[in-house]
């Protein structure tokens, strides 16, 4: 091993002076040669210019005839050498590779050295000369050459057995009795071997061709039948590739090959299946099937030659005199490309598919590496580097911190049930993020001026984000860019100097002959400061400072332009040039438009929001503004209908931001798959969370921003994915690595480079309000808990406790908002809402039979009747579309009933669609809100009884009100029923307030959210948490009331987030409530243990049985 | 993965398929992959496709219930609305897919459509062709085919 590095060194050595084109055989024979010394072997090889011309200059015309002298040839090879010494037989090829040499072991016979020394004519070093001559000097020792094998069969060598001895001979004294078994690998030992006795052997190297004999072979020694190891003829079309020794199998057995006898190919079909289609026979025409070629080669030699593109033809060498089943024989393969490839019209890349085993693996670049052809220009990153430990990403080591991430949760068969419960399982909660992408605690970063249209001040932080997203959006340097190569490709030269360089995709295996340049990088990135830290105020000054329409041109000047970027344009010629799209979440579109309005000077820039039913469809309406709005879904169904024509598609846009870009997490959705597809200069994701859930997200999110590689799944699993998952904390390391340039994270931990937070915050005080249960209240409770742990005994008895998972959560929710108010569990019915019900049938029916005559779809007045008689009754019935029991359930003009979300989620443009049971026409406006006001059996307004919950909530909010200091209060809960409890206080205790939930239309959840900050007389706003999870500024606000716990803390973080951020300016009191001794408090216990779950601290066989002990627990 | 975050309402359906299947028809989701269906129809009584066992595929994609399921008759079957990939011309396949439609409510409208080809809208053109110029031959081979391809084995 150590000589073999230390050879290795010596080789670089030479190869820094002489350059990369000499074979290292030929180097390391030079440096034996020279001592060991490689300044002697480096003047040796200057002095000797044969060595350094190109291939093509040198010209061979002598065959391996001392490699291959025997009494039985002799005829043939005399004839040979004086046939190819014949100037029209020339026979081109590189001077290294004939050079190589074999290490030729003697097993089991022994020559005697001394014999033979005294009977060969030729020594190793003159051999050597033989090589380094120029060519006049050749064809004088050619001459020689036939004389010397002529007095070969005088020449008696006599097999002994003795103790193995080196002969260091030429192989002109070898016999042709003496086993052979060449050794590629002494090569690099050869000199430090002495053991071994060596030989030259001379692979005769013709550029050979099959179809195109020159001449055939000779007679054999029986005569009968014709060995056929001519010449191939030089076909222009194609070009060398590079030459090399394979060792292949032998299937058959007998004496059946002869030394440089052709042997051909033979490919499977590509209807063959399973292994057989990697199977490549060779034969020979003497005597037909030999064996075949190792599954290494073939795998890649299969779908390059089935490419018609690449070509490969072969003989035999140093064959042994009879053939074993699975001998090793060796042949000597070329290998060729078609001039197709280079010529200018065919300038499409060309990519062959990866074999089906690994879709990683290529096969043009096996075969490079096969061949050892190593690109001249390397790719900045490997596979191999991003895999080995040996990494060129200089990643610091904090060994502590990948791990404290893994194993993340895995999901198993059976959890399925889970559904809802898994999402929250498996966020990630901030801290672990943070550790995860690294929020750098320090970025050092120059400071972006921002331009004079923006209104507001800028924080310095802001200014820095504003800098490091104008650098990403500039990109390098086109000129640069143009001249650089792409960092994912490599580039080769093959043997024949008439190719031009072929370059290689090394993470895609495409392969191209058009210089990939860099300018089809990623611009842009993703934007993931943690919440209220002002995404949106530093993308408005981005927006501002680099307005822009459509694809900069100056990539047009360029002349190196890849193919890729090349049919872009062309095709993007056709194609209206756009600012700037955001798409976000439709609760967001109003903040946006608004705080684009705020933020800008007037006229600076023009903004549409594109959203809506007349929504345009006309491209160049959209270009025509600086900023378009847009939503997530508005996105995808354009997309879902247009596919890549859609309005938005069919815009060439300068800039696309993605705001809460998790939103396209799972890349398979048509959401994700819309945004990829858009078309746009530079690329934008803004997100708090850039993982939710687990790393995949972050792969929706590279692939967005075209981040190659990484964009292609397969390299994705195979070195990020995977290893996480596995534990390996290179994928951790790696992740990191990529995100680093990409990413810019802070917190509002994050220190500046005085050490000072960039962010100060009015402080939060979170306190937890427990609640103590009346008596009534609390036999209620205990009443329904005793039901419950029954079922749930049942469950865990019968060992179903996972398989019941669902049923278990519907005991549970049911305990969660007994907590809340008992009246939430009581059973539906009603006693009080006959009048306004039978106003409603009566309005309804009315309304109906006015229709009739126009409908004839409308349902008949039976139908109806017992619809309403149904509601009457206050049964609910299951929603078709969720097929859950429908909530906020609204009643259609064709009496049909759903869930208000479930239709309206259902339609395409958001004022109507139509019925998903009778489709019949349906306008948002004529939905009927089912009475939902009481749904509870008891009248409630009648009966009406604070729970516990309820009496600390007023107490709490009469107090913030009797300080007179006009703070507001925002009450979140999960469920909306009870705030339609909650209403029942507050109007009579005169608290004014606002509701803001599912069934708030986004005009009005605009005017509420207005309404809210600057009112003077309501303070109080209820939120729905699904509602007003995300996105939301509620800082007019600065008391939180946590109703219920969630069972993931990260939720309810992300809710005081809407209050705690920028613009707050008083402290901000939360106070959540739990009910003493109930499923509340061990709800706490599991948030604990979910955090160390979360964090990695259990294995997931833990995490299953976690499962049901954090079961077990609640039913304590 | 694909598992993971199964929609209750495919639970649901699921549950409800396995528990109550509905006449002919026979659908059980993969044991990998919960979006994944294996579906048996019985061609329907009185049809060119009686005694036939036609075997089915049914995928839900991410968007169902917004979006129809993908079917594919795997068994070979000569019907002018099916060409020879096993694609099924259906409207509720296509444009009108409402959510409201279900697993089963699909199934059963393919059973229907063995029971009632309709070469009017074709997708196998050469079949629906020889459905009009020679229906009695067309139904022949229809259950030439059924006896071919579908007889059970």
């Amino acid at each position: 091993m150590e000589v073999n590095a230390i050879l290795e060194e010596k080789l670089k050595k030479i190869r820094s002076v002489v350059g990369p084109d000499l074979p290292d055989s030929f180097i390391v024979r030079t440096l034996s040669r020279n001592g060991g010394d490689p300044d002697e072997a480096i003047k040796y090889i200057l002095e000797n210019p044969g060595f350094l011309a190109r291939p093509l200059s040198v010209v061979r015309t002598v065959t391996s005839t001392g490699a291959r002298v025997s009494t039985q040839f002799m005829q043939e090879d005399s004839m040979e050498s004086e046939e190819e010494a014949k100037p029209t037989v020339q026979v081109k090829e590189e001077p290294g590779l004939w050079l190589k040499d074999r290490g030729i072991e003697n097993r089991g016979v022994s020559l005697d050295r001394s014999k033979v020394t005294g009977t060969s004519k030729m020594t190793l070093d003159e051999f050597l000369k033989l090589h380094v001559m120029s060519d006049e000097e050749y064809s004088k020792i050619l001459e020689e050459i036939p004389a010397a094998v002529g007095a070969e069969p005088s020449a008696k060598i006599h097999v002994k057995e003795e103790p193995v001895e080196a002969i260091a001979q030429s192989g002109a004294g070898t016999n042709a009795r003496v086993k052979e078994e060449p050794d590629l690998e002494v090569k690099n030992r050869a000199s430090a071997k002495k053991a071994r006795s060596e030989t030259e052997n001379f692979a005769k190297s013709v550029s050979s061709n099959s179809s195109g004999m020159q001449r055939n072979g000779t007679l054999s020694n029986d005569g009968r039948c014709k060995i056929e190891d001519g010449d191939f003829p030089i076909e222009s079309d194609w070009f060398l590739v590079g030459r090399t020794v394979v060792t292949a199998m032998s299937t058959t057995k007998g004496n059946k090959l002869a030394d440089n006898e052709i042997v051909n190919f033979a490919f499977p079909s590509s209807s063959s299946r399973f292994n057989a289609q990697w199977i490549v026979r060779f034969s020979t025409k003497r005597s037909g099937e030999i064996g075949r070629l190792p599954m290494e080669w073939a795998k890649c030699v299969v779908p390059l030659v089935n490419s018609r593109k690449v070509k490969i033809l072969g003989r035999c060498i140093a064959a042994p005199g009879s053939l074993h089943i699975m001998q090793e024989i060796f042949l000597y393969v070329s290998f060729y490309i078609h001039s197709s490839v280079f010529s200018d019209i065919d300038t499409v890349t060309w990519k062959l598919e990866a074999t089906h085993i690994d879709s990683t693996m290529y096969p043009l670049l096996t075969l490079f590496k096969l061949l050892k052809i190593t690109p001249y220009q390397k790719a900045e990153f490997t596979p191999e580097e991003l895999d080995s430990r040996k990494r060129l990403l200089k990643l610091e080591d904090d060994p502590d911190e990948p791990t404290s991430m893994l194993p993340i949760v895995k999901r198993r068969k059976g959890s399925q049930q889970f559904a809802d419960q898994n999402k929250d399982d498996q966020t990630l909660n901030e801290s672990s993020l943070t550790k995860l992408v690294g929020a750098a605690d320090m970025y050092n970063l120059d400071e972006m001026e921002p331009p004079r249209t923006l209104t507001c001040d800028l924080r310095s932080y802001q200014k820095q984000a504003l800098f490091w997203m104008s650098e990403l959006e500039k990109g390098i340097d086109v000129e640069k860019a143009t001249q650089t190569l792409h960092p994912c490709w490599s580039a080769y030269r093959v043997c024949d100097e008439r190719a031009t360089s072929i370059y290689v995709n090394i993470f895609s295996g495409e392969s191209t002959t058009k210089f990939p340049t860099a300018t089809q990088m990623a611009r842009g990135g993703i934007l993931a400061d943690a919440m209220g830290l002002g995404k949106t105020v530093m993308t408005i000054a981005l927006i501002l400072a680099r307005m822009g329409k459509g694809c900069p041109d100056n990539q047009k000047s360029t002349v190196n332009k890849n193919v890729i970027t090349e049919k872009k344009s062309q095709k993007s010629r056709t194609k209206a040039r756009g600012g700037t799209l955001i798409v976000c979440p439709m609760a967001l579109l109003g903040q946006w438009k608004e705080e684009l309005e705020i933020h800008s000077e007037p006229e600076s820039i023009s903004i549409f929001v594109h959203y809506g039913g007349d929504r345009t469809n006309n491209p160049e309406v959209l270009s025509g503004y600086d900023v378009v709005l847009t939503t997530y879904g508005v996105l995808t169904s354009a997309y879902k209908s247009d596919g890549e024509f859609s309005i938005y598609h069919r815009v060439d846009w300068y800039r696309v931001v993605l705001d809460e870009a998790h939103t396209i997490k799972s890349s398979k959705t048509q959401t994700a798959q819309a945004a990829f597809t858009l078309n746009s200069y530079c690329r934008w994701c803004l997100t708090g969370t850039p993982l939710q859930n687990n790393l995949e997200d972050l792969f929706s999110l590279l692939c967005f921003l075209r981040v190659e590689p990484w964009c292609n799944w397969a390299w994705w699993n195979k070195l990020i994915q995977r290893p996480y998952e596995n534990g390996d904390p290179r994928g951790l390391r790696l992740i990191k690595a990529i995100l680093r340039p990409l990413m810019l994270r802070r917190t509002k931990d994050t220190k500046d480079a005085n050490g000072r937070p960039i962010l100060v915050l009015p402080p939060t005080d979170v306190q937890t309000v427990t609640c103590e249960q009346s008596e009534a209240e609390h036999d209620f409770y205990d009443a329904l808990f005793k039901r419950s742990k029954v079922q749930f005994d049942q469950f865990v008895a019968q060992g179903k406790v996972l398989h019941n998972y669902a049923n278990i959560l519907e005991l549970l929710l049911r305990l969660r908002q007994c907590c809340n108010h008992p009246f939430l569990v009581m059973s539906r019915g009603d006693s009080q809402q006959y009048a306004n019900l039978n106003k409603l049938a009566r309005k309804f029916l009315e309304s109906n039979t006015n229709s009739t005559t126009m409908e004839p779809t409308a349902p008949t007045r039976a139908y109806v009747e017992e619809v309403v008689d149904c509601i009457r009754r206050g049964e609910n019935t299951e929603c078709p579309i969720c097929m859950e029991f429908a909530d906020d359930a609204v009643l259609t003009p064709c009496a049909h009933r759903m869930c208000r979300e479930c239709l309206l989620s259902s339609w395409r443009t958001p004022t109507c669609g139509l019925c998903p049971i009778c489709r019949q026409m349906l306008r948002k406006t004529d939905l009927i809100t089912c009475p939902s006001e009481n749904p509870f059996r008891v009248d409630v307004e009648k009966n009406w009884k604070e729970s516990s919950k309820v009496s600390k909530l007023l107490e709490c909010l009469e107090q913030i009100n009797q300080s007179g200091s006009g703070e507001k209060s925002i009450v979140f809960s999960q469920w909306t029923t009870f705030f339609d409890l909650l209403e029942i206080p507050l109007k009579r205790k005169r608290i004014g307030f606002f509701r803001f939930d599912g069934k708030l239309s986004q005009k009005h959840r605009e005017r509420v959210l207005k309404e809210f900050s600057e009112s003077k007389e309501i303070k109080v706003m209820l939120i729905s948490l699904k509602a007003g999870g995300v996105g939301l500024n509620l800082t007019a606000a600065s008391n939180v009331f946590i109703m219920d716990p969630w069972w993931n803390p990260a939720v309810e973080e992300q809710a005081i987030m809407r209050i705690h951020r920028i613009g707050q300016k008083r402290t901000v009191r939360v106070r959540r409530f739990i009910v003493k001794d109930t499923v509340e408090e061990r709800m706490q216990q599991v948030q604990a243990r979910k955090q160390r779950m979360i964090s990695g601290a259990l294995t997931n066989e833990e995490v299953r049985t976690a499962r049901i002990e954090e079961l077990k627990m609640l039913f304590r | 993965m694909a598992n993971s975050n199964l929609p209750r309402r495919i639970i649901k359906e699921t549950q409800r398929l396995l528990s109550e299947p509905a006449p002919g028809i026979s659908a059980s989701p993969s044991e990998d992959n919960m979006r994944y269906f294996n579906v048996m129809i019985l061609g329907p009584t009185q049809s060119p496709y009686e005694g036939g066992v036609f075997k089915l595929e049914l995928f839900l994609p991410e968007e169902y219930p917004m979006a129809a399921p993908k079917v594919r008759f795997l068994t070979k079957i000569y019907h002018p609305n099916i060409d020879k990939l096993g694609r099924i011309c259906l409207d509720i396949l296509k444009d009108k897919w409402s959510p409201a439609l279900q697993i089963r409510t699909v199934l059963l409208s393919i059973q229907a459509l063995l029971s009632a080809p309709n070469p009017d809208d074709p997708l196998s053109e050469n079949i629906a062709k020889h459905w009009k110029t020679n229906e009695a031959e067309a139904v022949e081979t229809a259950k030439e085919w059924t006896r071919l391809y579908a007889s059970g084995a």
